[in-house]
């Protein structure tokens, strides 16, 4: 699939916005976080998934009727994504006034926003887990992932030791992710044969393209570049969003400045994640190019 | 609305025969051309007299060669490839904006493109590569069975079919309701065993194919005797044979 930066940015920073409202959720209802706090992380994450939804909306080709994706909340993920992320975000906006104004916090609405949040970064996630056509992202880690790494980026400055716990668990399922969609069952169902109606297993080759040029199919869904250096690009994601980040933190635990060294370094690592993760997809419109 | 209406009443769609198709592309002009005229609803293309040419299509033409297992010989065979207007359509229920429908009274899977974003996941949705992106209006394009055709009063009846179907110069294509089991195409779906395009990905595709009929054996070794078995002649041919075999 097609790495389009605008997508990627959209799930980075928002995921991280979110992944931050979460956490600070969290604190709001266990009481632990101070008024200020609140205030300030609330801030920083809602700037971080206000800049991933206006890179969203720069992947639209026809922006007028942006609006009009709250509407299919019944059946689609994208519109339960937007309806999901504008709820949360106002909730967001609304807590960090009484919060400023009152200089205290109720407890309830921190649970809120902590199932909210990641009510949103599930249905983000869910836009590419629901795919057929996309094996590697059609199954349960996909959610899994984006889920960990949100929690994991958003606990970063809030959190010391408990953030370690989320990083490892992030680490544990991108490794996880990378190795199922390496398997070759992944495409176990569909194959340039099923793909024209035959067996599965047919000897079918093509012996000309369907066009003189490149289009839109190729361009969006039957992207290559990718994986000649997958693997290296794998390792550089790795160690920026998780080895270095793990190493960082306990060299230096509760360290403010440090922290934001490691986001910074984190989000690089998960940028090239993403980045993987829609390069190396492929797509069953592949099988009819092969 | 993009929930998926039941369909009871008919299903319309295409029975695309690639024993009898060509692949001489006229379905992909016509549909081009048709879907390109008469309304501000364009088909556009960019750079297309220059260097480069790309364009939105709503119905491509492939070509392959498989193995005959039995004889071992490569067999080609072309695939117009485009919407199957399917039963349980994804590009439909992904949908955000509800530009994406399929129509309940016979099953047409449409885009009301003053509802589109552009956001393109319906194309993602899509196993078969049906819809694509034009990126001049910025919103999605895909087979309308050429609904403004085959429903027109103002057309003569001989020419309210898909443009893809009159235009097709050996009847490869085959336009009808595969929900009355006496149409033609559903006696020829039976007769014929036409087949889905990726069961697997549990779409129900309305559309159906009939496949290439594998070349009998001895079509290839009948072929195979004239150029290698001539030493098993008999009679005048065999004298023929021996003779000319001494210089």
């Amino acid at each position: 699939m097609h790495p389009a930066p605008s997508i990627i940015l959209f799930t980075v920073l928002s995921g991280f916005g979110f992944g931050l409202i979460s956490i600070v959720g969290l604190l709001q209802f266990l009481s632990q976080i101070s008024a200020g706090d609140i205030v300030i992380f609330s801030v920083i994450g809602l700037f971080f998934s206000i800049i991933g939804l206006i890179s969203s909306f720069f992947h639209l080709a026809n922006k007028k009727n942006a609006i009009k994706s709250m509407s299919q909340w019944q059946t689609s993920w994208l519109s339960r994504e937007a309806i999901s992320s504008i709820f949360c975000l106002s909730i967001v906006v609304g807590n960090i006034g009484w919060v400023f104004v009152q200089n205290r916090y109720i407890n309830e609405v921190g649970i809120i926003l902590f199932l909210l949040s990641l009510f949103t970064i599930f249905t983000t996630s869910m836009i590419y887990a629901q795919l057929k056509t996309v094996p590697s992202w059609n199954n349960m880690l996909t959610p899994a992932l984006f889920i960990f790494t949100a929690l994991a980026g958003g606990s970063i400055l809030l959190l010391d030791y408990a953030s370690l716990v989320l990083l490892l668990i992030f680490g544990v399922l991108q490794v996880l992710f990378w190795y199922i969609a390496d398997q070759s069952f992944i495409h176990k169902e569909t194959s340039v044969g099923t793909a024209l109606g035959f067996s599965k297993n047919e000897d079918i080759r093509a012996f000309d393209v369907a066009h003189t040029n490149r289009n839109y199919l190729l361009n969006e869904m039957v992207y290559k570049v990718a994986r000649k250096h997958a693997i290296k690009i794998r390792y550089i994601s790795f160690f920026a969003a998780f080895v270095l980040p793990m190493s960082l933190i306990l060299m230096f635990p509760g360290n403010f400045s440090i922290s934001i060294l490691v986001i910074g370094i984190h989000f690089v690592g998960i940028y090239f994640s993403r980045w993987l993760f829609f390069a190396e997809a492929k797509h069953s419109v592949s099988f009819y190019y092969n | 609305m993009t929930k998926l209406p039941k369909c009871e009443d008919k299903k319309l769609g295409l029975l695309i025969d690639l024993d009898t198709c060509v692949g001489c592309h006229g379905c992909v002009v016509s549909c081009k051309e048709w879907n390109s005229s008469g309304d501000e609803k364009q088909l556009s293309d960019i750079n297309s007299h220059q260097k480069d040419p790309v364009g939105t299509f709503l119905n491509r033409v492939h070509s392959y060669e498989r193995e005959n297992s039995s004889t071992n010989e490569a067999e080609t065979f072309y695939f117009p490839r485009s919407c199957l207007h399917c039963e349980d359509a994804p590009c439909v229920t992904v949908c955000p904006t509800g530009a994406s429908y399929k129509r309940e009274e016979d099953g047409i899977v449409l885009v009301n493109e003053d509802d589109c974003m552009g956001c393109g996941l319906c194309a993602w949705a899509c196993p078969y590569g049906a819809r694509e992106l034009d990126l001049v209006s910025g919103v999605m394009k895909k087979c309308t069975l050429c609904v403004d055709r085959i429903y027109s009063e103002e057309l003569p009846p001989e020419d309210r079919v898909p443009v893809c179907v009159k235009s097709c110069p050996t009847g490869a294509r085959a336009f009808g309701d595969f929900n009355d089991p006496n149409s033609d195409v559903s006696k020829k779906v039976r007769e014929r065993g036409g087949v889905d395009l990726m069961p697997e990905m549990q779409t129900k595709p309305v559309n159906k194919y009939l496949l290439p009929r594998i070349k009998s054996k001895d079509a290839v070794s009948s072929v195979g005797s004239v150029v290698e078995e001539e030493t098993d002649a008999t009679g005048l041919l065999g004298w023929v044979d021996r003779a000319l075999s001494k210089f």
